[in-house]
């Protein structure tokens, strides 16, 4: 066994390192680990990257991915997490580009992946719908085809940062008589300005708009934007959702908002010093802290397997604690404000004054944005599924 | 980086696994605890004709000098089939004391034995009532001609009954040592009883009893006593993934096999969310265990690492999930997981053994949460600041 970082490693950590700390600006990194991200912090963080050869490394290296090996791939996830650097947008980078790349026509690679990679096309996500959550596949939008086009009816919720999809990846419904309900799906590569498209944005319960609905009337879809081969949709999807598990823990988005944590409690007093002498809280705090070691010592075995040429099944255990862990964090944060989190500015720019980017005044907002976290990309539910049927054999 | 075990290492976890396994069938551990040794002696004779009992001698003095991966694998596997040799307590943790603290006399005389499997021996430290970490109450003193006499009373001392030697935390005005005393010696009355788990424990009282103490007079045993145990609560928790991974698999076959309403038990999603709940715990638990086994190992290459505040952290997290993963598995049998029979009762009953070992789980926690390492920001890898 071995805990040390080789030195070609560390070579590689301190070259990523360097591009994310010197050439993606301090006050971007700032508001992201404040969650405070604006749509231009993610486009500008993502172009600088493109630019140095980091926005797509998973990619096939024909398209500006990097070919590293499993080691490299994790250390790179872990020092975006750590040094606050806005995640490439994950609908682009993870989502619609491999799957693109894997089962597009050479003419969609060469129309969208660059475009794709440089975030000059912003990508949403077309999957949920009101009645297919969870139960993905039983979704009921229709894409029927006229001719050379897809006439697209239906809704689609959740989607995230939607407001500013120049773009949507669309699973719909093309054979609505397929014997079963994951059969007769495509994907679709729709564009945002075509007409019939209507958004109605979703106020989360901490107030910011991340997520929104979409609504399709006779929306017209030209055949050349199916990917892949019509009613193989779901064979798509499932390649995605096995698809880029590097930072799914987010075990160094965790160690920072630790680090955080642990530096602001010496500034925080109780009535006897201060938080960080309350025992209570360091009670907690180290049960976080080894969780955190535990998660990240679970990923090196990941790592370590998967430079082996093993396929780890733990993705499902890495999202379902990695997230718990987040989350508890988030308690702890909001635990350590108190009710200084309780007086958030009003919307709009007049709440300068009240101190919008202090990490305690939005503690018991992020707290209930966080919420998010075992909720999407396969709820926690869904995961002790996963783990029951792939792993146990129950 | 690299948590996994190499070739021999795999080599020797299936090894241990196949001896032991063919050792304990079903049911075994009970009637093994239930033998006037305490445990299978044909399969005790195995580990030794595998050299285990050497595992962590050195080649001078008659052992194979592995390092802590090679107990790691070893006490997983011991795990594994919920084993009740007493490899840890009996072999590894004295040669650890005696090798850090003995002469080259005392390492003459003990280690061989050890090594070969002729012998155990006890280590005495708890006191009734008293914390693991204060200073023993047990007194070392000296007499007119030079010798050093024992007094007071330890408990509980884990297999004395069956131990040659025991090893004996005492104080002799402001100095604490490890002391050597003949279990047949005079002075010496034993109480025999048994832990939680069906291993013997004994209480052992010293009156005016004959020792020596283990290395030279004048040197305070402390850091050397807190070492030695450091690494044994890492050991222990290789065995507890074993015991944790098997609790698990008969939790899941369980499921699978027990009828009720007709339907097997596998068909209610809340029970069978508890159980991939119980497998995400006992992966993390395996890689905190296997992280603090690196740890040591890197601590034996050199690395200037905190050992006795690693163990904490590792055997609280581990412990944690220990106690849950057993009440997990007890509550998904129903009944019949609380019966002698069953051998979830014996994963159950050695782990909560293990949690209460070396001064316990709470213990633990509550040096590590006093520690300043408690809020430094948590890092796996040694040079990754």
């Amino acid at each position: 066994m071995d805990l040390e970082l080789s030195r070609e490693d560390i070579a590689f950590r301190d070259g990523v390192r360097e591009v994310f700390t010197r050439e993606i600006p301090e006050d971007i990194r700032r508001r992201n680990a404040l969650s405070r991200t604006t749509h231009d912090d993610i486009v500008t963080t993502q172009r600088i990257l493109n630019a140095h050869g980091l926005a797509v490394p998973h990619w096939p290296v024909a398209w500006g991915g990097k070919g590293w090996t499993p080691t490299q791939s994790h250390i790179y996830a872990s020092e975006l997490q750590r040094n606050s650097v806005p995640q490439p947008l994950a609908f682009n980078v993870s989502m619609v580009g491999p799957i693109i790349a894997e089962f597009g026509s050479e003419e969609q690679k060469r129309q969208f992946l660059p475009a794709t990679a440089n975030l000059d096309i912003w990508w949403s996500q077309g999957f949920s719908e009101p009645e297919a959550g969870s139960d993905l596949a039983s979704l009921r939008t229709t894409a029927r085809r006229e001719g050379d086009v897809y006439v697209l009816n239906g809704q689609k919720t959740w989607t995230t940062l939607g407001q500013y999809g120049d773009w949507m990846f669309v699973l719909a419904r093309t054979d609505p008589d397929a014997p079963r309900k994951q059969q007769g799906l495509s994907f679709l590569l729709l564009d945002m300005t075509t007409p019939g498209i209507e958004r109605r944005p979703i106020t989360l319960v901490d107030g910011s708009e991340e997520v929104n609905e979409f609504f399709f009337d006779n929306v017209r879809v030209p055949v050349e934007n199916l990917v892949g081969e019509e009613n193989k949709g779901w064979s798509y999807a499932k390649f995605l959702l096995g698809n880029e598990r590097n930072g799914i823990a987010q075990v160094g988005t965790s160690q920072r908002v630790f680090a955080d944590l642990a530096e602001a409690a010496a500034g925080i007093p109780t009535e006897s010093g201060t938080l960080a002498d309350d025992p209570q809280f360091r009670t907690s705090m180290h049960s976080a802290r080894t969780t955190l070691l535990a998660l990240e010592a679970t990923q090196l075995r990941v790592t370590g397997a998967s430079e082996n040429g093993q396929a780890s099944p733990v993705s499902s255990l890495l999202k379902m604690e990695g997230t718990k862990a987040l989350q508890e964090l988030s308690k702890l944060r909001m635990r350590a404000a108190g009710d200084d989190s309780m007086l958030l500015p009003p919307d709009g720019d007049a709440g300068e004054s009240l101190h919008a980017d202090d990490a305690a005044t939005i503690a018991a907002a992020q707290y209930l944005n966080q919420r998010k976290l075992s909720i999407f990309g396969g709820s926690n539910e869904i995961q002790r599924g996963v783990i029951a049927k792939t792993i146990l054999g129950l | 980086m690299n948590l996994e075990f190499n070739e021999d290492q795999k080599l020797l976890f299936e090894t241990v696994d196949a001896a032991v396994g063919r050792g304990y069938p079903a049911g075994a551990r009970g009637e093994a605890t239930s033998t006037e040794r305490g445990w299978n002696d044909d399969v005790w004779n195995t580990l030794a004709e595998l050299g285990l009992t050497g595992l962590t001698i050195d080649g001078d003095h008659g052992g194979v000098g592995a390092g802590p991966v090679e107990v790691y694998a070893t006490l997983e596997a011991m795990g594994k089939h919920a084993a009740a040799e007493p490899l840890l307590d009996g072999v590894f943790l004295p040669s650890w004391l005696i090798a850090a603290l003995g002469t080259e006399e005392q390492a003459k005389q003990w280690l061989p034995a050890l090594a070969e499997g002729a012998t155990t021996i006890a280590v005495a430290h708890a006191e009734p009532r008293r914390p693991w970490g204060s200073a023993p109450s047990v007194a070392a003193a000296h007499s007119g001609d030079g010798s050093v006499v024992l007094s007071g009373v330890k408990a509980p001392v884990r297999h004395a009954d069956q131990a040659s030697t025991l090893l004996v935390t005492a104080v002799d005005g402001d100095t604490t040592g490890v002391y050597v005393v003949d279990a047949a010696a005079a002075g010496i009355t034993r109480a025999d009883g048994r832990s939680a788990d069906w291993s013997r424990a004994s209480q052992v009282e010293f009156a005016g009893t004959p020792a020596t103490l283990l290395g030279t007079t004048g040197t305070d045993a402390t850091a050397a006593w807190h070492t030695a145990v450091a690494r044994a609560r890492v050991a222990v928790l290789a065995e507890a993934v074993g015991l944790m991974e098997s609790a698990l698999g008969h939790t899941v076959e369980y499921l699978k096999n027990r009828k009720q309403f007709g339907v097997p038990l596998a068909t209610f999603q809340a029970l069978v969310h508890r159980a991939s709940d119980m497998y995400a715990r006992v992966e993390l638990a395996r890689s905190m265990a296997l992280w603090a086994t690196a740890t040591v190992e890197a601590i034996d290459g050199g690395a200037d690492v905190d050992l006795p505040a690693i163990a904490d952290d590792a055997f609280v997290f581990v412990g944690d999930t220990a106690t849950a993963v057993a009440e997990e598995a007890v509550q998904l049998h129903g009944g019949i997981g609380m019966t002698y029979e069953a051998e979830v009762a014996h994963h159950a009953a050695r782990l909560a053994a293990i949690t209460e070992s070396f001064g316990g789980l709470a213990a633990a926690r509550r040096r590590a949460v006093a520690s300043e390492s408690a809020l430094r920001a948590p890092s796996a890898l040694l040079n990754n600041a």
